[in-house]
Parts: C-alpha cells; structure tokens; sequence
C-alpha cells in the first residue's frame, strides 16, 4: 500500500505561549511533533507491516523537519519538506493546497493517507479535510478504529460522534485524521533514531509544484488573525474555609446566590 | 570556527528522541520505583528493546557506535527520571561492559556482551571492598593463575545490579604487595550447577537510587579459564581502569546536573503556585536568589561537562577537567537538592512530595569514581604543584 | 444587506441540537444590527419536528428532506449543501463545533473556496456584515480574533454553551424545501453502524454542568458517587486523562490537551491535581470548582471555588444537599 502521513512540528503542550503583540505571540522553544500525527504515523506503519507497501511522511515547514524526522525514526520509508519562502503567512487551506498538489503530482497513486484530529498550535483540524476535499477523495475525521481489506480496496472506520460511536464503510484511497485511542504510537529504537538524524530530507519548493506564489502565503489567505489575546483572566480562587459538611452548603449557596448557576 | 557551543540539529533531535523515550517509559513510574526498591525487570526489558544498552559498542555486536557527545545527551536526558534506574543503565552500558568489549576475545563477546546489549545479561563491574574504595591499592581479593586460568578469592562490596548480575568484570591482584602494579580485571560469571562463579552476598538497602539493586559478590576459590583474564599485560588493570575514569565522570556529572535541573523545575512550579502570605512564594527575593543562584552554577556546570565530553571525543587529555566537571556538577546538584527542601518547606519532608526523593538520589552521585574528599585532596595537590 | 446568515441547524435523530439554537439565538441578534434575514439549514429525514422546533427562531428554514440524508456524512451533506449555498450566496453561515460540525465545515469551506474559523467561543459582526471570530489557540493559552477575506459566507463553528438560547423568539420562519441532489452511485462512503455511549448523559462538551474525578477516587468502581451527584445536576461526568490511562473510563469522557476542550458553565472537578494537560481542557468553563485534599492542588489555581477536603466525603454530601435545594 502507498500510504502518505502528514505530519507537523508544534510547541510542546507545555512550554509557554504569550501575546507579545496585536500581531505577534512569544513561543518558548519547546517543540515536539503533533500527538495526533504520531498516532497517524503508527497508523500508517501498521497497515505496511500488515499489507507492505511504503509509509511517506509529509510536512509543510520552512524551518522545523524533525516531524519528519520522527516519522523515518518510527519507521518511515521516506520524509518530504514542502518549503518555499512564498508559504510564509499561508493559512490551513493554501498548505492543503501545496499537499494536495504534490500528492496529484505523484506517479504513483496512494491508497490511503493519514493526518492527526488536529495541529496542537492552531488547533483547528481543517488541513486534512481541505486535503481530502481538493484530491476528491472520501475522509473520516477522528477516527478510534481502523481495519482495511486491501484486496476488495474497501475500509470500515470507527469514528468518534458526541455521545457515541460511529461506524463507517468507504472505498479507498481516502483520508483519515487520527484520535487517540486509534493506536499507542512505538517509542522509536535507537537503531532508527540515529539512521533518521542521518536522513536526507527531501526539499519540494512551489516550483517543483507548479504552483505560483500567489496561491499560497499571507495574500492568499481566506482567514487571518487581527488580534491576539491573551486568555480571560479568573479571578482569584475563593477557598471555602469552614469544616465539613458547612463547606459543602455555603457551596451550593455561592453557586446559588453568586454565581447564579443552579 | 574555534569556538561552537551549538548542538547540531541532529543532536538535538536525538535528544529529543531519549526525552519523549524517558518520559513515556520511566516518569510514569519514577514514585513507585523508589518506594519498592527492586529492579523493574519489565521496565529494563521495553528499555532494552529500545536499544540504547548498545550505545557506545560495536555495531558489529548489536551496538550503535555512537561519539562521546551523543552518550553524555543520553545519560543526561536519562537521570531526569530515575537515578536508580540511570544507575543500572550506565553500568551495563559503560563501566560493566567496556572491559568485555576491549579485551574479551571472539567467543566472549558472543557470550557475554551480544546479550548485554540486548539486555538479556545484566553485568556490573567490582571494584570496592570493606577496606578499599577510593583507595584501589588496598584491594585484597585475589587471583591465583593455576592450570588453564584463574582461581578468584575474595568479596567484592557496594556492587551496582550485583544481586542481579550475570557476569561481572572483577578488579583483583595477584598478591597484595604489589599494591597498584598487582591489580588486573577478571571476567567472572555468576555461579551455577556447571560453571564456578560468583555468588551473591549480602544485599544493600540504600538511601537513595533504590531501584538500582546493591550488594555483595562473593568468590570462594572461583575458577575462571584463561580467556577470562581481561588485559593484554598483567599489572596495568589500574592503568586499563584510567581508560573509562574520564567517561564515567563526565557520565556522573551529566546525572548529576539532570537530577538538579528536574528538581528545580519542580520547585519552580510549586513557587509559582504555593500562595504564602497572598502571594506565590516565587515573588519573593530569598527565594528567587535560590534560582538565580542554581542558575548560574547549572549552566556552568553543563558547559564544563559538554567541554570535556567533547574533550574526550577528540582525544584531547582531560583527566583533571573530567574531575574538576564531575566535582562541580554533583557539588552543584548538593545545593540545588537542598534548596528545594527549603523552598518546599515542610511539605518536602513528606514521601507525597517529590523533593526529599531527589535529595536521596543526588547523595549517591558524591561516591561514585572516587569521594570528593578524595578527589579534591588530589586536585589540590596538582594546583599547588607540589 | 440582503445576504442572509445562516446557520446550520445540526439535528440528530429528528431533534434540533441545542448549540443549533443558541447560534441562531445569536444570529437574530447580529441581524438587528446588520438587517439580515436569518436562515436556518436543515438536512435529513423526517423533519416535521424539527422544522416546528426551529420555526420561532428564523426567517426562513432552507429545507432537504431526503431518505439520502437519514445519516450524517460529510460527502452526503456536503453534494447537497454546497450548490444552494453557492446560489443564495449567504453572508455568513454558522455551525456547532460538534463532531458533525468539525467534520462537514472544513471540508465544505474548501469546497467553496471561503474562510473558516474552527471552534470558536466568540463571535461578533460589524454594520457591513464582516464578522469577528474569537478562538482559542494552543490549547487556549493564548486567543485570537479572526476575520474574513472578501470570500462568502463567512464560515465558523462555534462551541456549545457560547451563546445563551433566547426562549422568547417568535418569528415564523417561511419553509423552503429544495430538492436533494443525491446520487447514490457517487457516495463513496457509507455509515454502516452506530454504537451509542452508556446511558442517555450528553456528551462532556454539550453538557452545561459537567463534574468530574481524577485519580483521587482510587477505583474505577467509586465513580458511581459522580453519577449519582451528575443525576441531581443533570450534568455529564467527565475524567482526566490517569484514570483514562488506567481503562477505568472510556476516551470519549477525558478533558484535557489530549482529550476534549469543553466549555460547561459550571465544571466540578474532585481529587484533580490540575496537571497543565487538564486544565488547558477547561479553559473556557465559565465557573470552576475544586475540591482536593491537597491545599496546594494546582487546580485551585483554576478555580472560582475551592474546599479542601475529601472527595469521598463532600460527594455524597453535596448530592444530599442539591437534592434538598433543587426540590425547593
């Protein structure tokens, strides 16, 4: 099977985000790759050991490849950087856009492709429908369950609904966003991990895409952000000092009374 | 460029990889490893699987042939979580192996360190005895060269995964006398039903690094064949013992400094969130000169270690600046430990709370390759020049 | 202006969701401002109920009634939707930020070549009809007001419990049926089965109150305390990712980074230290309590209300109390 990952490098959940400007944020640089494209990553790798075929991992990144790197250190066969200065400013549909055009770009068709439910900075799980949605390709986005009948081309996916599960049936090649719960992504062996510190990445600029600048970046973009700023602020916790069970009906009378809510 | 502090790329990605490894496989774990205080045989074993047991050997034989700078990332990135659990690791990758792979012939690596790798055999190293540590040329167990080998007697002390251990590269002298020239290294495995050996003796329950199983080796009249003796020449097993001392300082120094950092940036998360008199307790200066201070001493400490891994990785000598990095890294570590028993307050003298474990474990690192009392009386006497 | 907006009137076996109210509660507000009509997008089958519901809260209900659409997929919605979006080219088209929501928006906004803001928790318009979006971005730690290119409609979806529902509309919204546009032989996915979750409690993220417990309630067994206090408020029970961890609760019930963001008005959270991966979750709840023995749990750095306490103690005493009070 050829099975394409995309994959991103975000800011660690835990290192510190702060509104710098109207127009700026200040990042720690703290970075690791997107929970969610580490579950599609061993999605992918599952389904080669199973059925064969070649596992590519794919970023749209001007700086950060170690997503990538990742990938090949999981298992990976091949690592692909989308990058050209004229990305710069691009919103999740112009980097669609660039994936979706190399993936028509290649020779060899792909028979499945896998995102996460979502990048952990913009949280907003719109590049890997956009993707699907350009190749014209069916997608189920936060899939937990996955089986694949490779020969009759056909997979039955479970998908995360409110208040249940759902299960779904669709032809391949299609596109999937991964949720946890789908699979407990490999720690990779050393032996990987050195051969992808070694790992030629391969570059893909716009050119190579047939793309024109003005597709992409900032002047493209349907959305754009006016304004951070930084999360309301609460204000200081009242601790509700008196003893049992006096806590627990100054409690109730607070939301009550105060807060208004029951 | 003469001058490059940068870690490439590559570097940080690698220690990336043994962080995320580090924090998926050890953190969860870190609190019940100490309080039980026995080797974790399934932690040992998904670690193993991973590989990094064959760090610094021989492709060839299962290793990854990494450069000095890539095994100090590991070993730093490694003692975030358990000190124990770091302990045993290093042992099997550095000190309790490192005499196999240089000395041992064909059929002993096969033996011996092709499992080690794969964590299948755990080995350890013996140096200590009740009346030596520091001081090697008082070591008394001795070996007999009698017909086709050896014959070893003696009790070896204070010997890391020694409970446990499968083979052991054992210091010993062919007559006390001889003091530092009469010291060799002997492979000695562990006794069964086919094969004379080592048994174990008496365990340790220590302080701290809990995990990491201590104790006693005993060898009564323990035959070992020839190829057993680990050395080209007989009398430079002190000399041999050089070889590693650079390695296992810088290593003990990385522990040091990653225990250090863990512990403060716990601490820093509860000075920012433990309110005293209406405010975090991060607000105020006595407490934040506990962080200025650890700062500076950190990141000195981090740069001399790095100096002198990248040192030995250009075969540069070093020996003093190995001790001189290892002495002031764990003397670092001694301060910032305490410091967070302070910023705590009372509440670190409670097991619930993590500060009094990183106090444990830290004692340990003022020990290993040689007291400081011992260290500094020697480097003091190479500064004055005596 | 004589744009419409719209919003997707998301329904699941026949029944409006609430959020669906809420956004068009919003809807007929911005369009005081902005003089537009307000349109309601209904899709399925056998929605006499639901056109009833929605009619006091619309202008007009764009109306398909199809066997094709009896379940949800994107591909389905999607062939019907976009050509009668296309026509009456609406100014601004809302949705849920629920599981249908995220899946059908994204895609559907490529489609059209328009802008999209994925999970909001504020929205605002201006007299021309442009629209503010406010959402959260890594993980809520910092927010960001969005706004559109020239592109219509101006997609978002919008999380639960943003808006209030205003129960006192009474417009009476004119029904304009369209025909689906289906064809059977194109679908390429199907959905072939439907597993709902225990019980009837709404998911964590529509629910208005949620309660939940960590580690701290030591079995799997002893949430049966939070279900009892959940039944009195009505509210859902939600977990932190340990206990998920451990298999004591199911995935879909985890708040935090790696589970869901939920926005409840009141979030009670028992025996939760308040590790950063939980409260990015709860961000955006409006009133936070917190009960832990531990005075220095870092959740009450999160919290409007805080007792020091056992949580096996102050549960059942709390259920008591609510019991006594509500019935008042």
């Amino acid at each position: 099977m050829e099975i394409y990952v995309l994959v991103k490098q975000v800011p660690d959940p835990e290192a510190i985000v702060k509104v710098k400007s109207d127009s700026e944020l200040e990042i720690e640089n703290k970075y690791f790759t997107n929970f969610f494209d580490e579950i599609a990553i061993e999605a992918g790798l599952k389904l080669r050991e199973k059925f064969g075929g070649k596992v590519t991992v794919l970023t749209v990144d001007n700086k950060k490849v170690d997503a990538l790197r990742r990938g090949i250190a999981m298992g990976a066969d091949d690592a692909i950087q989308i990058t050209d200065p004229a990305l710069e400013g691009s919103d999740q549909f112009a980097i669609a856009k660039a994936l979706a055009t190399y993936l028509n770009l290649k020779d060899k068709p792909f028979d499945l492709i896998f995102a996460g439910r979502q990048a952990m900075d913009d949280d907003a799980g719109m590049v890997g429908p956009a993707v699907a949605e350009l190749l014209g390709i069916p997608y189920v986005n936060v899939i937990t369950g996955l089986e694949v009948d490779d020969p009759k081309k056909e997979v039955k996916v479970i998908r995360e609904v409110d208040g249940g599960k759902e299960i779904l049936s669709c032809s391949l090649p299609a596109l999937f966003t991964c949720q946890k719960g789908l699979n407990n992504p490999r720690i990779p062996q050393v032996m990987n991990v050195m051969k992808a510190m070694k790992a030629q990445i391969k570059k893909v600029d716009l050119a190579a895409l047939g793309l024109n600048a003005e597709e992409v970046g900032g002047k493209a973009a349907k959305i754009k952000v006016q304004k951070y700023l930084p999360p309301p602020k609460r204000p200081p916790v009242k601790m509700i000092k008196e003893d049992f069970p006096e806590n627990v009906k100054t409690l109730v009378k607070l939301l009550r009374e105060e807060a208004k809510i029951i | 460029m003469a001058l490059d502090f940068n870690f490439t790329e590559e570097q940080e990605f690698f220690r990336q990889m043994v962080r995320d490894a580090v924090n998926r496989l050890i953190m969860p774990k870190v609190k019940e490893l100490d309080e039980k205080e026995e080797f974790p045989w399934d932690l040992w074993k998904e670690f193993a699987a991973l590989g990094y047991l064959g760090l610094r050997h021989d492709e060839k034989y299962g290793g990854m042939g990494t450069d000095t700078i890539t095994q100090m990332i590991f070993y730093e990135e490694l003692a975030r979580g358990s000190c124990g659990f770091s302990m045993s690791a290093t042992m099997q990758i550095l000190m309790g192996t490192y005499f196999i792979a240089r000395f041992g012939n064909e059929n002993i690596k096969q033996k011996i360190l092709v499992p080690a790798i794969k964590g299948e055999k755990i080995g350890t190293i013996c140096f200590t005895e009740d009346q030596s540590g520091s001081d090697l040329a008082g070591t008394r167990t001795l070996a007999t060269k009698v017909d086709g080998g050896w014959k070893i007697n003696g009790r070896k002390q204070w010997i890391t995964n020694g409970p446990i251990a499968d083979f052991a590269t054992v210091m010993a002298t062919i007559d006390p006398k001889l003091g530092l020239k009469g010291l060799n290294f002997y492979l000695v495995e562990r006794k069964t039903e086919n094969r004379d050996g080592f048994v174990s003796g008496q365990r340790l329950h220590k302080l701290g690094s809990r995990c990491s199983v201590t104790g006693e080796l005993v060898m009564d009249n323990a035959f070992i064949p020839d190829e057993n003796f680990l050395g080209e020449e007989i009398g430079k097993g002190v000399q041999y013992a050089g070889e590693i001392l650079n390695e296992v300082r810088v290593m003990t120094g990385m522990n040091a400094l990653s225990i250090a950092k863990e512990a403060m940036e716990d601490a820093r998360q509860y000075a920012n969130n433990r309110i005293a008199f209406g405010n975090p307790i991060s607000r105020y200066q006595l407490i934040r000169e506990k962080f200025a201070k650890f700062w500076a001493w950190y990141e000195a400490s981090r740069t001399y270690l790095y100096k002198c891994a990248w040192m030995i990785q250009n075969n540069i000598p070093c020996i003093h600046d190995c001790m001189l990095a290892k002495y002031h890294s764990t003397e670092m570590c001694m301060y910032a430990v305490e410091e967070v028993m302070r910023i705590y307050g009372g509440n670190a003298f409670c097991s619930e709370y993590p500060p009094q474990r990183f106090w444990r474990d830290a004692k340990f690192l003022l020990y290993g390759g040689g007291t400081h009392e011992v260290l500094c009386d020697y480097l003091g006497r190479i500064y004055c020049k005596e | 202006m004589s744009n419409e907006i719209w919003v997707f009137a998301e329904q699941q076996e026949g029944k409006v969701r609430k959020v669906s109210f809420e956004l068009l509660s919003a809807a007929v507000d911005f369009s005081k401002k902005t003089n537009q009509a307000v349109g309601a997008v209904l899709l399925g089958n056998g929605l006499q109920q639901a056109v009833k519901s929605l009619t006091p809260y619309a202008d007009k209900i764009y109306l398909i009634d199809d066997p094709s659409l009896a379940s949800y997929t994107s591909d389905v919605y999607l062939i019907n939707m976009a050509p009668f979006i296309k026509e009456h080219q609406p100014s601004v088209l809302l949705g849920g930020a629920t599981s249908t929501g995220k899946d059908l928006f994204p895609r559907l906004a490529m489609h059209l070549q328009t802008g999209y803001a994925p999970d909001c928790t504020g929205l605002t318009i201006e007299e021309n009809g442009k629209l503010v979006a406010k959402r959260p971005l890594y993980g809520g730690k910092v927010f960001a007001e969005v706004v559109f290119s020239e592109a219509r409609p101006q997609m978002a979806t919008v999380r639960n419990n943003t808006f209030l529902v205003n129960e006192n509309l009474k417009k009476s919204a004119q029904v304009i049926s369209i025909p689906s546009h289906t064809d059977p032989a194109a679908l390429k996915k199907k959905v072939v089965g439907l597993e709902k979750g225990a019980g009837t409690k709404l998911d964590i993220t529509e629910a208005e109150i949620v309660v939940a417990a960590g580690r701290g309630i030591k079995a799997p067994e002893n949430f049966k305390i939070m279900e009892e206090l959940a039944d009195v408020l009505n509210a859902s029970v939600g977990t932190t990712r340990a206990t998920v961890d451990e298999g004591w609760r199911d995935l879909k019930d985890q708040i935090g980074k790696s589970g869901k963001n939920i926005s409840a008005k009141l979030y009670m959270a028992f025996g939760i230290s308040g590790a950063i991966h939980h409260v990015l979750g709860i961000g955006t709840c409006k009133t936070v309590v917190a009960v832990d023995t531990d005075p220095n749990a870092l959740i009450f750095n999160y919290a409007d209300y805080g007792i020091v306490g056992d949580l096996f103690q102050i549960v059942p005493a709390l259920t008591e109390e609510l019991k006594k009070v509500l019935k008042e």
